[in-house]
């Protein structure tokens, strides 16, 4: 087990198969978690989390409105303790080739997976006096075929982790999480002969698990990782290196 | 195509003999934190490089090596690191097409000679694609994004 987490963490697309995994382990851990997400069935994930003991506040919302970020605002401070942790996790993807990228599948992608993180960031800084960020990038910032949008949104949150980190030391550090084929919803929906390809090339042999990810979230939220700022630490079972 | 709010630079891109479907895209190094300033130079990015794309053309963007760190401010960090991510990507779309996409990161001290240089390899079809030089000493010792 690793350092106690005090305070609230404040965790985005809460909802989905990794953020449902770090809500859990930060709750493990001590956090008052403020589970953020847009979809409807983020109220099955508060009763998940609240049926194993967690201390979790749900905030169903859009974050790409100021009224998304005003209902987070709001659930903190209901919370009643302070501030401890962001995680950025809310992300989507929309595939395409650039020559038939459209323009609304780029600009979808990059407010949701980095305005709103840049954003949220913005909004709960000044309740931040001290603690960490953990920003959720993906392994894809190193390219990834059909991703453009993707691989630009993740690339450039490692830019706001890095900027972020020089800024706000040493009151708050500031880290990022970059996921390979991690088996969640969104993983199992690839054809079963491609994800066999894609699993053939990491050469650790298998998808990784939301809770790996989790785990290194939750090193990184912790006092556990005290003298590391502004890096990334990538989940992806040795893909980065392999054919 | 020559994209650069910086005139010099721009001069000096200008006098190279490039393929005219070429892109060279300089990052704005004084765009805003703002979020809006940011998706806007990162959509010109996207729009000039499919362009560029769909004609072919090889693609250089320009960052500075500062940025890249997240030295100047979050605004011109997430640009300067989303580009080298984008041209990552995108030299995996084009490879076969043998059309290069590359990413120049300036330090303080990079010459306007080296430059030239640079930028013209990096536009040829058989120089490297999906790579990043950083140009002065900046970034020694320092980490890849």
């Amino acid at each position: 087990m690793r350092a106690r987490l005090e305070g609230a963490a404040v965790v985005t697309g809460a909802a989905g198969g990794i953020g449902l995994a770090i809500c859990r382990r930060l709750a493990a851990s001590g956090a008052t978690v403020v589970a953020v997400d847009v979809a409807d069935r983020l109220g099955a994930t508060v009763a998940d989390l609240e049926s194993s003991g967690a201390a979790v506040i749900g905030v169903q919302a859009d974050l790409t409105t100021a009224g998304g970020l005003d209902a987070v605002l709001g659930s903190l401070d209901r919370t009643g303790v302070a501030l401890r942790t962001i995680v950025n996790n809310a992300g989507i993807t929309r595939d395409a080739r650039l020559v038939n990228m459209t323009a609304e599948d780029f600009r979808v992608v990059l407010e949701v997976n980095l305005g709103v993180a840049q954003r949220l960031i913005e909004l709960l800084l000044p309740r931040l006096e001290h603690g960490t960020i953990v920003n959720i990038s993906s392994r894809a910032y190193l390219g990834n075929f059909g991703q453009f949008n993707y691989s630009m949104s993740k690339g450039a949150l490692l830019g706001l982790t890095r900027a972020l980190a020089l800024a706000l030391a040493p009151a708050v550090r500031v880290n990022a999480v970059a996921p390979g084929l991690i088996g969640t919803e969104m993983s199992m929906a690839i054809p079963e002969d491609v994800r066999a390809k894609m699993v053939a090339a990491i050469p650790l042999g298998r998808m990784g698990q939301p809770e790996e990810v989790a785990e290194t979230v939750a090193f990184l939220a912790s006092e556990d990782s005290a003298y590391i700022t502004g890096e990334v630490i990538t989940v992806g079972g040795g893909r980065s290196l392999s054919r | 195509m020559i994209r650069s709010e910086d005139r010099d630079l721009a001069d000096v891109l200008n006098s190279l003999p490039l393929p005219d479907e070429a892109l060279i895209f300089v990052a704005n190094s004084a765009v805003s934190d703002g979020w809006t300033a940011v998706l806007d130079e990162l959509t010109a990015a996207y729009q000039l490089s499919q362009a560029a794309v769909r004609s072919g053309g090889p693609i250089v963007y320009l960052v500075e090596s500062d940025d890249l760190l997240g030295r100047r401010g979050i605004g011109s960090a997430m640009v300067a690191c989303g580009l080298l991510s984008a041209a990552r990507t995108l030299a995996l779309e084009t490879a076969r097409a043998g059309s290069p996409v590359n990413v120049i990161a300036l330090g303080t001290a990079t010459t306007q000679d080296s430059l030239r240089v640079w930028v013209e390899l990096l536009c040829r079809p058989d120089g490297p694609s999906g790579e990043l030089i950083r140009l002065g000493a900046d970034h020694l010792g320092k980490a890849l994004p």
